[in-house]
């Protein structure tokens, strides 16, 4: 029985010889691909991002490129792993999708450049530095708040009160920074377009039948789609208590429109992360990041879901496309 | 009135756990961290079989089998590794995320528009209510089944571990398998739930089993304060007493969104609610002595 005593020790032997660190092939670049939790609507960004590098030269499929792609699955703990393993490979650049993991990447690395893709601006994400300067390793495409007032300035355009005052009802996320940020900012906007907000909050995807009742119970006209990771996980359960009590849902995420809110306006994610592309491209070909900077997100659409629009018999200006 | 219908409902959901937690419990003393897991497990196996077009009715003796298996390896680690029961619980449920990410493949999958077990029987015209009825059905027939299974020698054996493991083993009965088979029934329940959330919210998250394990002991605990205070020792009433608790507890939490509490008190009121509950049959007991 001696033999088994020296087992363990030998097995650990074993694996601590096999680590070996991996051979970094000097020759084509390396591009880190962080992606905070899985959703169909975020993922379009990557193909946007991929596709961006495609067009200008760098693709797997040639292997003048290799792009690491890591999902953390909704798991801070694992995204910051995630990332720090990447800084350790030393990869060329970071490419972050939506604000979790870009602040992740913030944290971790002041060298490699970070390239964003649904994220907001630096200082919504608070990582300016004390006098006011976004990290000089971020770029990519950022977007602000200002597109929550179009996609909230739809609502009442599109909808008559029940009473003297249009309601809206909305969920937020405690935990998450920019879910916050957007509730003050559509508080202050209801404020000057006579609107009711009754806002709730919602920080597990568990209680949100719960919540989405009970704020129906309070005789919402309309429930405005906060797009936060709770709202994206609990989004059917959500639709189909609006849904019983008649009540439309919009929202200012294209992905959303598609799972059956009624309208969005905002970023089109596929665009957002083939901006954010093709500034990495420009980063791969000259090696340098001068004359990069975090842009604006350019495309933004409108959008609705004809089958929703239909239901609640809303007409939708001629400026809105349908989902597909 | 249907914000309290989908609120009892959702505490329906939550029985077949409290039900599970209070066997671990209350039969073996363990706190069971597995719960958090199983739960998940439970919903995550649901999710995958009705998005591949499976019948509620294949996928619920897989979701026993699953749910039953993750308590069984608790049972297994805790038993004969001899490592401590809570321990035993926190690895294997560490290792169910992974299990859990596996099997869905992604963090979260919405259930829209697939047939599920409160679509595919229509007892009343109302969604919610329909809903209601056979969650109702299934829980009466879930608390009949475990409460008879306590009555019979094997479950009186089983309750005895609990109370007093060396005795029962001077009796020739083997505490080790005891354990093992309460944490797999225990887990198997827990399971069971997740596959009524999941059915009844139409979406599975690899989250939302998160801190279940705190729903399911308030729940067993709003109903331990009764039992305790009533000096109640009939096992039927004492399981009404936990399904009432887990709808109690879930009615708190409407009680508190209806009242209207700054959403920043929210936690802490639900607390105090659950606190008040449970200690009102201390506080008369002061009184009197």
């Amino acid at each position: 029985m001696k033999f088994f005593k020296y087992l363990p020790i030998t097995f650990l032997l074993i694996a601590i010889v096999s680590c070996k660190p991996k051979p970094k092939s000097v020759t084509i670049p390396v591009v880190g691909f962080v992606d905070a939790f899985e959703d169909a609507t975020i993922a379009q960004a990557r193909t946007g991002f991929t596709d961006a590098l495609k067009k200008e030269g760098f693709s797997e499929a040639k292997k003048t490129v290799q792009i690491e792609y890591s999902n953390a699955q909704g798991n801070i703990p694992t995204l910051t792993q995630i990332v720090n393993h990447f800084v350790s490979e030393n990869v060329d650049l970071l490419a972050t999708c939506t604000t979790l993991s870009t602040v992740t990447a913030i944290q971790k690395t002041k060298t490699i450049p970070i390239f964003a893709m649904v994220a907001p601006v630096p200082e919504r994400m608070k990582v300016l530095d004390a006098s006011g300067k976004a990290p000089a390793n971020l770029f990519g495409a950022v977007e602000d708040l200002n597109y929550i007032d179009t996609s909230f300035t739809i609502i009442p355009k599109l909808l008559k009160p029940k009473g003297a005052k249009l309601v809206i009802g909305m969920i937020y996320n405690q935990s998450e920074p920019q879910s916050t940020d957007a509730l003050n900012r559509i508080k202050s906007l209801a404020e000057k377009q006579n609107v009711t907000i009754v806002a709730l909050p919602l920080n597990s995807s568990a209680d949100a039948q719960l919540v989405t009742q009970s704020l129906l119970n309070k005789n919402i006209d309309a429930f405005f789609a906060n797009p936060d990771n709770t709202v994206f996980a609990a989004f059917e359960t959500i639709l189909k208590s609006c849904n019983q009590k008649n009540v439309p849902i919009f929202t200012s995420e294209a992905g959303l429109v598609q799972r059956g809110a009624v309208a969005a306006f905002g970023a089109d994610i596929y665009q957002w992360g083939y901006q954010a592309g093709e500034q990495a491209a420009y980063f791969l070909k000259n090696h340098k990041t001068d004359g990069l900077a975090p842009q604006m997100v350019k495309i933004r659409k409108r959008v609705y879901n004809p089958a929703a629009a239909k239901k609640y018999n809303i007409t939708v200006p001629s400026d809105f496309e349908a989902v597909k | 009135m249907d914000f309290y219908l989908t609120t009892v409902t959702l505490g329906l959901c939550y029985a077949a756990l409290a039900l599970g937690i209070f066997i671990s419990m209350k039969i073996f003393n363990i706190p069971d961290i597995t719960t958090d897991g199983s739960y998940t497990l439970g919903g995550a196996v649901t999710a995958v079989m009705l998005t591949h077009h499976q019948s509620s009715y294949v996928i619920l003796p897989a979701v026993i089998i699953a749910g039953g298996i993750a308590g069984a390896l608790t049972g297994l680690i805790h038993t004969k590794l001899k490592i401590n029961a809570l321990l035993a619980g926190i690895l294997v449920m560490t290792a169910l995320y992974s299990v859990n990410l596996t099997i869905m493949g992604r963090s979260n999958i919405p259930l829209s528009n697939v047939a599920s077990l409160f679509s595919s029987v229509q007892i009343v015209a109302d969604a919610n209510q329909n809903t209601f009825w056979i969650l109702l059905l299934f829980v009466v027939l879930i608390t009949f089944l475990i409460g008879y299974l306590l009555k019979t020698d094997f479950g009186i054996a089983m309750r005895a571990t609990g109370n007093s493991e060396s005795m029962i083993r001077a009796l020739g009965v083997n505490t080790d398998r005891m354990k093992i088979t309460g944490l797999a029934l225990a887990n198997a329940l827990t399971a069971l739930s997740g596959y009524f959330f999941v059915q009844s919210q139409d979406f599975a998250d690899i989250n939302m089993g998160i801190g279940i394990v705190i729903v399911g002991l308030g729940s067993v605990i709003i109903a331990e304060s009764i039992i305790n205070w009533l000096r109640i020792t009939s096992v039927w009433l004492s399981l009404i007493l936990v399904l009432a608790g887990a709808v109690v507890f879930q009615l708190v939490l409407a009680v508190t969104l209806a009242i209207g509490v700054d959403p920043n008190m929210l936690k802490i009121v639900t607390a105090v609610f659950v606190l008040l509950i449970v200690s009102l049959p201390r506080l008369s007991s002061l009184r009197s002595s």
